[in-house]
Parts: structure tokens; C-alpha cells; sequence
């Protein structure tokens, strides 16, 4: 029998854990509860999820807690990627859903599809006749001195039905229970992917009490999203090819950005990635330029196009809007569509819908004033401490203002600044929105909550995501519920009247990437997949030579002065932070240890261990979408291994420090397993593969170089050569082939010659001439070698003709073994050279638009 | 009264120009008193793209875009144009609104035409309201005067106390500098009298286009010495959009030649765009020649 429980009085068969789950909750006495009655019963819809909660007990909940952080760690859910790649803040998702009843969820639809309609129909008078305008329905100053009503879109159409394609609602409920809608989003609306991922991670970590509570799906929604933007360019195509753009990986939606492109099986594309040629859009991708149908987009309006727009955006691809113009190329949402988000069109809402439809709004907004009206500015004056006061305009850097918490002097200050400019602020009342229960501290604790709900044109009405993004503030007290990205959010949970069906297309895991997608990568996608393996190489090498340093300068016998001048030398020119120990006098030798902290930990110096892995990172983030769990797995690990190496090494070297790098070189080399094993065989790899193989050669030459060219005595130079091989993974293999025979020339032959040697120079290039032959466009048009293969095999006959004994020989003049040094800096110059060519083949080197004539861009 | 109109824009880069996107306001535009006859324009080299429309000010714009590598860009348009001259006489018998009035008017607009002027009453990209303008404009305006009277007695002040000097501003000048060195060229003065306006609370708007010069008595007209003009309009309910030049101290009548109007320079700036690659010094130069036919 199911009675229904109390908070206080928990059923006397629980586990003696359970009253704590309950005792922190405090019921709240201004707002509305979703989960309890006032009389503090739990409210039936949430009993099943309550009751199976608190069954967990505590030790569960934490448990799972760890669980789903760990997956979003893993996912790379993430935002605010400040220039820090390696502190990046994880997603805060909060277990208990916010959970929602059928019925009433079916108002809020209906209520959810009208507003959209309305919205599309505003759209189009602003951009059209101006009727609401004419009419005086909506005063002129609203739309005329807003930022976002770009006058260069007027009568610019998108195909199809709509022109508002996405939208996105923040409302509440106020203390009634009614939801009242406080903002809207209309230009590149975020959430929905957020909200997937929330999805994905609460049905992973609670897996039964997921399914046994009959949730409504969503990828019915996503479904629906693919559908309207495959359909926007069916006047010119049946196969329309899809793109998402977005600002980059600083932007603090870029994971959702990378995680609905994925799912979604769309290009994530920065406005650097496209261009305008012919009338139409292009992207530039691997195999030459690719025409752009439709353009998911995820860069605010005014940023789109240099040439009609702001001239000073980073962000857009210049002629843009004149392709959109030429009905060449669909954008949703269409620019200009930001004009809507302003917040004094609250008020008019109900007068525009009688003007629009005829009819009334099911769902209310909040009530609104608008101080651009004389009596609207008297109500804010005298009232203020009640009210939020919002700037028509939404900067990314100004929140709202509430009046509640400003003192005397503020709200006179406040107050003048809206006097300054009346038309361009409203207030509206301020609701505190319901609290929800969150898990906290070993308990439940109410939070006041914010939903987030979406919807998308399809075909002549509107679908709305049967869920959507639950917010909840950091504290019961704290009732403004901070932005998006940086407040605990929920899953929503819409309770299904009947179990739903399962449809064989509409399941939530990932769409596929199709093939496409493979072929037609973005050069900037390529370019950044090609550093990744560079670096990665880089400080894979660089580590395991210090990790040997370390081990023979801590070795039983002391090393001999001139050998360890030598092998600190060679950390400095592998690493390439010079001059370091090239120029350094005894005393520098004699203590090295401040400056081989340096070269690993000063993320700053360019060369050093933790540059080269940041800047690996940072391209990994550059191309999230490419990655594989497991990669951001290995990822994650490496940036943990970072902060624990910033850590031993504060205070100068650690006690054993060739065991600080042990689990740096053990996480680069599963990084460079996980490739080989786990990727496909698609260009993304071979870029990847041509970047490291590149990157290999070019260590190994110097290696080689810096450590075999200057002679030493027998013992010494064993102790050197060994070292290199040591390095480079060779010496258990070369003493089985050589014994104790530790001559230069059989090392040159193991390292240099042997192509069964994954870590020899021919062994590398033996590679890359295999992976440039895949390569598109590799074959001229004429019969000749592209310069690249040309190099390449040069580089092979280079090495093949070295005569070993040759190459050994001490020059007397030099003193040194100058054919050795002459070939490797040969082969230096060619491999460099090799990386232009393929550079400037195959990667993007446009620079960026200049403006014609500078405008000044209308800003308040 | 026909106008033949030759308007040549060049550029010339430093180092070459890869691709270009252009947006132009070249190209006439019908209205109440003119009439375009035929127009042409010549762009060298020649754009892979080009499309003519109508934009939000119904101004006829036309956009192109060029894909060869060029260091020189020539724009050249010739239009011959109609113009029917405007009854300033009936202009001032009809005029009856006071600017007390259309003040009113502006703050609860009783038609169409007077919604959408409110437009004209709002900061625009390069004009701003200000109390400085205000007070230099506040006393001409007086409640009780006639709008028509006092937008005239205004564009004398003006003219009387500007001096036309093409050395002291340029395209960025910030009206506060224009008002405090009282010179600067005719699009300088059109913003300053559309800034006042709407400082007073009027709606004003910013009008491009070009004005035929006549030589000295007895001399041969040259070719090119023209250049572009700009003035403004007043809104009046019962006329609609009067035009005055402050610049030569009148009211337009047969000798303006409009190709476009907006909010102020930056609605209808001739040429803007991107241009990509090489660019380097940049150097532009216009001539302008306008003739009776």
C-alpha cells in the first residue's frame, strides 16, 4: 500500500538513514514547493522518486553524485573554457529531476507552441509591414532604438512556414503554482543540449528509477530540429548539407555546441571555417570548398557578417547576409531575430496578440513596466524594491538589477540612470520561482528553481521539448538564480500518462556521424587534430629524456662532468628552452635543479613539459567534437597528472623526480595507443598520425644530433648513448643485438636505419609516405611529384645512402663527427620544410577581413 | 528640369586585393519630385557577383562582390534624372504646425506617418542627443513657433555661424567637436542640425545626394568639380519630409539630386564593405559631375 508520506514522519519501516535525507528541508514559506504540499505531504507525483531515494540512503546518493560528475568530467562537459585549458569548471548537475505531471504539462505545451507562433508572427512584422508600429500596438522607441532590429534584414525571408525557428522560454512558477514566463531567447537560444547531456547522465546513474517512472523522451524534440533544417533548403536541394556554427571553444556553451553538433551529425564550423564565394556559402574543407546549405547557428546576430554588420566581429563570415538575401543559404535562427529578447515586449504581449490573432496568451508573462511610458516610470519609482529592472538591451557582461537588494543610495542611483534613458528599461515583478529539492550534504535541501523549456518549428505549428532545463540557485537563501552556465541545473522530468513507445529512429543515444562528416572536415578541425599529435610527441620525448637525466644524475656513481654537461645541454635544445644550459657556466651545472623546474613545470616558457601539454590540450578543446570518450578520459587524467607535477615541484625538485614524470609518459603513451587502436581510419587520424610521425623525426634528429656528434671518452659515450636509447625506449633491444659492443654506429643503426624500429628516423618517414599518398589532392595534375612526396622521398634516400662508418667520423678541424651533424641537419630542413607544404596545402591561412570603410556600430 | 549625373569612385591598394564584398548606396531613388530616367553602373574588375535591391529606407542599394586579385577597384554609375521643382510658396502656406505641437504629436503620435516618424526622433549610429545641442538649438524652437519658420531661421544660424572648411573634420568627428569649432562640410552640418532637431525633440532625417554647381558668370563648367551633398529633413504632418540645406542656406527646390535617405551618414554611407588580403595603404578618390541635359 502506497500512503502518502510526510516529510517529518518518514514510514517507520525505512532504514534509520533515511529521517537525515529529510531533516535539512526547509519548507518554504513565499513559494511555491514542487515536491510537497503546504501541509508537508509529498506530492504524488514524486513519490516514487522520493521513496526510491531515499531506499539509496545516503551512501548511495553520493555514490551515484560521484558517478555522474565523473561522467560529465569524462563527456567534457564543461563551460566558461577560460585561456586556462587545464582548469576548465565541469557542468554542476544535481541528481533529483524536476519532475512535472502529464497533464499539466499539456497546458504548458499548448501555452509554450501559441507564444512561438506569436513570436514568429512579431518577427515578421518587425522585419515587414511594421502593423504593430503603425498601429501604435507597440511604441515605436521599443523596436526602433533596439540594437538587435537590424534594418539591413528587412524583408529578408527564410523558406518555409516560420521565420522564428528555435525558442527558448525562462519562466517560474509563482507562489500559486502558475508558471509565468520572465524572458525569452530568440537568437541562438542554449540549453537544449545542456539538457540532453542532464538526460544521458541522470538515466545512466539512476537507471531503474528512470525507467520505472514512465518519463517522456527527448529525442522526439532533436528529431523534429533536424527535420526543420533539412527542410529550409529543400527549394534548392533534396541533400542539403547542414552546418553549426559557433564562436569557438571560448565560448561558454562551446561543449553543448560540440555535443549537439555530434548528435545532431553536423559540422561545428567557426565563421574562419566558411566562406563566400559565387553567391553562396562555402566550407573549407580538406577536399577543396564545400557548398553550405543551411546554418545552425550559434553566434549572436550583429557578429555574422563583417561586411553588413559589425565590421570589428571575429566571429562571422563576411557577405553572409547577402547570401541569405539571394535565398542561397538558410539561417536559423534567421538574423535579427535577437530584437525579440527584449524585455519591454512583455508588456505589450497581451495587446499584441489580440492585434496579431485575435486571441488570448494561455500562458501569462510576468507583469511588466516599461519606463518609457511617464505612468509605468512612476509605478518603478515608487516601487522599485519589488521589481527587477532589466536593460532592453542583453549585454553578456550586465545582469539584472533587483531591487530588493539595493540600499537607499543605489535606488536613487539606479533610478537616475533609468531617467537618463527611459525607453530603454523595464521592470518586472519579481518572482521568487518554486523550490525544488536538491541533494545536499547527505540530505534534501529546497532551492528556488528557473525552468528553461524550448520549442522548434515544425512544419505549420510548433513542437516543444517534452522536458527541458531545470536551474536551481546555490543556497535557500540566495533567490536570483545566476546564468546559465554557472548554477546547479536538473534534468525535467515529464511524467508519460501511459508507457511511451519506442520508435526504432528516435532513441536518445548519439546520431551517427555520417560519412560525410569524415570527408568534409573543416581544415581548421584538421590543423588542429595535426598540432594535437605535434605536441603531444613533443612532450612525450622531452619527458622521457628528463625522466633519463634524472635517473643518472641520481645514479650510484656520479656522472662524469663532461657527460652531464652534455646530457643537461640536450634537455635544453630537445626542449627548446634556450639558452638554458647551452651557454651555462659551472655553477649552472653544478646546480641545475632550478632551471630543470623551469623546463618542466613554467607553463609560460615555450618548450617546457607543461607548454607543450597545455597546448595539446588546448587543441584538443579546439576539437572536442572529434574526440572520443576515452581521449577525454586520458585528457582529464593528464590534466589531473599537471596539477599534481605543479604541486611536487613547488618547492624546487621533488625527492625522486624521474617518478614525478612515471604516469605523465604512461598517460601520453595510452593517448598514443588509444589512436592506433581506437580511432578510424578517416582523415582526422591520418592528420593526427601525419603530425606525430612528422613531429617523431624532427625529435629524433635532434636528439641524435645534440648527443652523438660531439665525441667522448669510451665509458662516457656509452653513458650518453645509452642514455639516448634509454630515451627513446631502445636499450633493452640494443643490448640483445649488441651485447656490451656500445658503439655510436650501431646506435645510429638502430635509431636511424632499422625500419622494423617504431622509434627509428626511417621508420617514421617510411610512415609518412604512406599517409601522404591518402591524403586528397595528392596527385598533380602533371606527372610529377607533389613537393611534399617529393620530400619525403628524398628524406628516405637520404638515410638509406648514409654509410654508418662514415657518419661517425671526427672531423679534426671541428673535433666533431661532422657527417652525422651535416645529415641530421639536413633532414631537420627538410622535415620542416615538409610541414609547410603540408600547411599550406591543406590547412586555412586566409587572413582576416579588413573593413573598407570603418562604421560605427550602435551601441548604447 | 533633367540632370545627367556621373559619379566615379576609385581605389587604388597597395598590394592586391584577394576577394571583396561590397554594399553600395550609388544608385538614385525615385521620390515625389525626381524621377530616375536610366541609370548605369560600370565596375571594374568585374564582380563574379552583383545584385540590386531596396532597402529598409526603400533606398536602392546594390551589392557585389570581386574574386580577382586587383590593386585598383573603379565604381562608375551615370544616371539622367527627371526633377519636378518643389513649390516652396505652397510649402509655406500649408505649413500650420507649431513645434510645440509636433512635439506633442511626437510623444502621442496620432497617425501612421507620425508612428513611424518617431524613428527620426532616436539616437541613431553617429548622432546622439545631447544637452549641448539642445541649448544651441532650444530657443529657435520656442513652443509657439511654426516649425517651417523656425527649421529656416535655424539652417541661417547655421550657415551664418559655420564655416565651411573640409580640413577640420572627417567622417568621425563627433558632433560635440563640429558644434565647438563651428566648421566642418555639409555632412557635418546635416548631423548637427538633425542632432538638434531631435534634441528639441523634432524628427529629423539625414538626406544624401548632389548639387549641381553653376560656374562663375561667363566661364565653362569643368568636369568633376562637383561632389556629393548631403542636407536634412524635418517631418511635418501636414507636408510630410521638408527638406533644408544648411550648407547653402535654402531650401532644396530643383538643383538636389537625392539617391538616398536614412537615420544619418551610416544608413546610406556610399561604399562599405570587407575586403581581404594585400589592402596595405588604401588610397580613394571620388569625382562627381553633375549637368543639365
Amino acid at each position: 500500500m502506497q500512503s502518502q508520506s510526510s516529510i517529518v514522519n518518514t514510514p517507520a519501516d525505512d532504514t534509520s538513514s533515511a529521517p537525515a535525507l529529510f531533516s535539512d528541508y526547509e519548507m518554504p514559506t513565499d513559494a511555491f514547493d514542487e515536491a510537497f504540499t503546504e501541509d508537508r505531504q509529498t506530492r504524488p507525483h514524486w513519490e516514487h522518486l522520493l521513496n526510491s531515494i531515499r531506499g539509496l540512503t545516503n551512501d548511495g546518493m553520493v555514490d551515484r553524485q560521484a558517478r555522474a560528475q565523473r561522467i560529465l568530467r569524462e563527456d567534457g562537459a564543461t563551460y566558461n573554457l577560460t585561456s586556462d585549458p587545464l582548469t576548465p569548471s565541469v557542468w554542476s548537475l544535481d541528481l533529483i529531476p524536476n519532475i512535472i505531471q502529464s497533464d499539466e504539462w499539456r497546458q504548458i505545451e499548448e501555452g509554450l507552441a501559441q507564444r512561438s507562433a506569436l513570436f514568429d508572427l512579431i518577427l515578421k512584422d518587425f522585419y515587414g509591414p511594421r502593423e504593430l508600429i503603425k498601429s501604435g500596438t507597440l511604441p515605436a522607441e521599443i523596436l526602433f532604438s533596439h540594437p538587435g532590429f537590424l534594418r539591413q534584414c528587412h524583408n529578408v525571408t527564410t523558406p518555409g512556414p516560420h521565420q522564428l525557428l528555435l525558442h527558448g522560454v525562462d519562466m517560474v512558477r509563482d507562489q500559486t503554482g502558475q508558471f509565468q514566463i520572465i524572458g525569452d531567447r530568440t537568437q541562438a537560444p542554449s540549453g537544449a543540449g545542456y539538457a540532453l547531456e542532464n538526460r544521458t547522465v541522470v538515466s545512466r546513474v539512476i537507471p531503474s528509477i528512470f525507467r520505472d517512472s514512465q518519463v517522456h523522451r527527448l529525442s522526439a524534440f532533436f528529431h523534429s530540429l533536424k527535420g526543420m533544417l533539412s527542410k529550409l533548403a529543400s527549394e534548392w536541394t533534396e541533400t542539403p548539407r547542414i552546418v553549426m556554427l559557433t564562436p569557438g571553444a571560448f565560448s561558454s556553451t562551446y561543449f553543448e555546441q560540440a555535443y549537439m553538433a555530434n548528435y545532431l551529425g553536423f559540422p561545428l564550423v567557426q565563421g574562419s571555417d566558411l566562406t563566400v564565394r559565387n553567391g553562396a556559402v562555402w566550407m573549407k574543407s580538406l577536399s577543396g570548398l564545400a557548398r553550405v546549405d543551411v546554418i545552425l547557428r550559434r553566434v549572436d546576430d550583429a557578429y555574422c557578417d563583417q561586411a553588413e554588420l559589425r565590421t570589428d566581429s571575429m566571429l562571422g563570415v563576411p557577405g553572409l547576409l547577402e547570401v541569405v538575401r539571394a535565398g542561397n543559404v538558410a539561417i536559423a535562427n534567421p538574423l535579427g531575430s535577437g530584437v525579440l529578447e527584449t524585455p519591454a515586449l512583455l508588456k505589450f504581449l497581451p495587446a499584441i496578440s489580440r492585434f496579431l490573432t485575435g486571441s488570448d496568451l494561455a500562458l501569462p508573462s510576468v507583469s511588466s513596466w516599461w519606463c518609457g511610458d511617464p505612468e509605468d516610470f512612476n509605478y518603478v519609482t515608487h516601487n522599485i524594491e519589488n521589481l527587477i529592472i532589466k536593460s532592453a538591451i542583453r549585454h553578456a557582461n550586465q545582469s539584472s538589477i533587483y531591487g530588493h537588494t539595493l540600499n537607499e543610495k543605489q535606488k536613487l542611483s539606479t533610478l537616475a540612470m533609468i531617467k537618463k534613458h527611459p525607453h530603454l528599461y523595464t521592470a518586472q515583478s519579481y518572482i521568487p520561482g518554486s523550490v525544488a529539492p536538491v541533494w545536499q550534504d547527505g540530505g534534501l535541501q529546497a532551492r528556488p528553481s528557473i525552468l528553461r523549456a524550448f520549442t522548434v518549428s515544425d512544419q505549420d505549428h510548433y513542437s516543444v521539448m517534452p522536458g527541458g532545463l531545470s536551474r536551481v540557485s546555490n543556497s535557500v537563501r540566495d533567490k536570483i538564480v545566476s546564468p546559465l552556465s554557472s548554477s546547479t541545473s536538473k534534468d525535467t522530468w515529464i511524467l508519460a500518462s501511459e508507457p511511451e513507445k519506442q520508435t526504432a529512429q528516435l532513441s536518445d543515444k548519439l546520431i551517427l556521424q555520417d560519412e560525410a562528416l569524415q570527408t568534409n572536415l573543416p581544415s581548421r578541425v584538421v590543423e588542429n587534430l595535426f598540432w594535437m599529435g605535434r605536441y603531444a610527441e613533443r612532450a612525450e620525448l622531452s619527458t622521457r629524456l628528463l625522466r633519463t637525466l634524472f635517473k643518472q644524475m641520481n645514479g650510484i656513481d656520479p656522472l662524469p662532468a663532461e657527460s652531464r654537461r652534455l646530457m643537461l645541454e640536450m634537455v635544453s635544445i630537445q626542449t627548446g628552452c634556450l639558452p638554458g644550459f647551452t651557454e651555462a657556466d659551472d655553477a649552472l651545472i653544478d646546480a641545475p635543479d632550478s632551471e630543470l623546474v623551469s623546463i618542466i613545470t613554467d607553463g609560460n616558457r615555450p618548450g617546457s613539459i607543461k607548454a607543450n601539454l597545455q597546448a595539446m590540450i588546448n587543441c584538443g578543446e579546439q576539437v572536442k567534437e572529434m574526440l572520443s570518450a576515452d581521449t577525454r578520459i586520458i585528457i582529464n587524467e593528464l590534466r589531473d597528472h599537471i596539477h599534481e607535477l605543479d604541486r611536487a615541484y613547488t618547492n624546487g625538485l621533488p625527492a625522486a623526480p624521474e617518478e614525478s614524470l612515471d604516469s605523465l609518459v604512461t598517460s601520453l603513451l595510452a593517448l598514443s595507443g588509444l589512436n592506433h587502436e581506437s580511432m578510424l581510419r578517416g582523415l582526422d587520424w591520418t592528420f593526427q598520425e601525419i603530425g606525430r610521425r612528422t613531429e617523431r623525426a624532427l625529435q629524433t634528429a635532434t636528439l641524435l644530433r645534440s648527443s652523438l656528434t660531439k665525441p667522448l671518452p669510451a665509458a662516457q659515450q656509452q653513458q650518453v648513448l645509452e642514455s639516448v636509447l634509454l630515451s627513446v625506449e631502445a636499450l633493452i633491444s640494443f643490448r640483445r643485438r649488441y651485447r656490451n659492443r656500445a658503439r655510436v654506429a650501431y646506435g645510429l643503426e638502430l635509431l636511424m636505419l632499422d625500419s622494423t624500429n617504431p622509434r627509428s628516423l626511417i621508420y617514421q618517414i617510411n610512415q609518412l609516405r604512406k599517409h601522404i599518398k591518402k591524403l586528397p589532392r595528392n596527385n598533380m595534375p602533371s606527372a610529377g611529384l607533389s613537393p611534399e612526396n617529393h620530400l619525403i622521398i628524398k628524406s628516405l634516400n637520404d638515410i638509406q645512402l648514409a654509410d654508418l662508418d662514415g657518419l661517425v667520423q671526427v672531423d679534426r678541424n671541428t673535433q666533431t663527427r661532422l657527417p652525422l651533424e651535416q645529415l641530421m641537419t639536413q633532414l631537420l630542413e627538410q622535415l620542416e620544410q615538409f610541414t609547410v607544404f603540408i600547411s599550406e596545402k591543406y590547412f586555412d591561412h586566409t587572413a582576416g577581413p579588413h573593413s573598407l570603410v570603418e562604421n560605427n556600430w550602435e551601441g548604447h | 528640369m533633367q540632370y545627367r549625373v556621373r559619379h566615379i569612385t576609385k581605389y587604388a591598394y597597395g598590394a592586391p586585393v584577394s576577394l571583396c564584398y561590397n554594399m553600395a548606396h550609388l544608385l538614385p531613388r525615385d521620390t515625389e519630385h525626381q524621377r530616375c530616367l536610366n541609370q548605369k553602373v560600370r565596375i571594374y574588375p568585374l564582380p563574379v557577383y552583383q545584385n540590386e535591391n531596396t532597402d529598409y529606407f526603400g533606398n536602392q542599394t546594390f551589392y557585389f562582390s570581386i574574386q580577382e586579385a586587383h590593386k585598383k577597384l573603379e565604381i562608375d554609375v551615370t544616371c539622367d534624372f527627371d526633377i519636378t521643382p518643389i513649390d516652396l510658396d505652397a510649402y509655406r502656406a500649408k505649413s500650420i504646425t507649431s513645434c510645440g505641437q509636433l512635439r506633442a504629436f511626437m510623444q502621442s503620435p496620432r497617425t501612421e506617418a507620425e508612428h513611424l516618424a518617431k524613428e527620426y526622433l532616436l539616437d541613431s549610429p553617429q548622432i546622439r542627443r545631447s544637452e549641448d545641442l539642445r541649448n544651441y538649438a532650444k530657443e529657435i524652437f520656442s513652443d509657439e513657433k511654426n516649425v517651417l519658420k523656425a527649421t529656416l531661421e535655424f539652417t541661417h544660424k547655421l550657415f551664418s555661424e559655420f564655416t565651411f572648411d573640409p580640413n577640420t573634420t572627417t567622417v568621425a568627428t563627433p558632433l560635440e567637436q563640429v558644434l565647438a569649432q563651428r566648421s566642418g562640410v555639409c555632412q557635418d552640418f546635416a548631423h548637427l542640425a538633425i542632432g538638434c532637431l531631435r534634441s528639441v525633440g523634432l524628427p529629423a532625417r539625414y538626406m544624401s545626394g548632389y548639387l549641381e554647381t553653376l560656374p562663375p558668370p561667363g566661364q565653362e563648367k569643368l568636369i568633376g568639380v562637383d561632389a556629393s551633398h548631403a542636407w536634412f529633413a524635418i517631418f511635418l504632418p501636414e507636408l510630410g519630409w521638408v527638406e533644408f540645406d544648411p550648407t547653402n542656406d535654402l531650401m532644396p527646390s530643383d538643383q538636389h539630386i537625392v539617391t538616398a535617405w536614412g537615420r544619418d551618414y551610416a544608413d546610406v554611407t556610399p561604399l562599405q564593405g570587407v575586403i581581404f588580403e594585400g589592402g596595405g595603404s588604401q588610397q580613394m578618390s571620388v569625382s562627381v559631375d553633375v549637368r543639365r541635359l
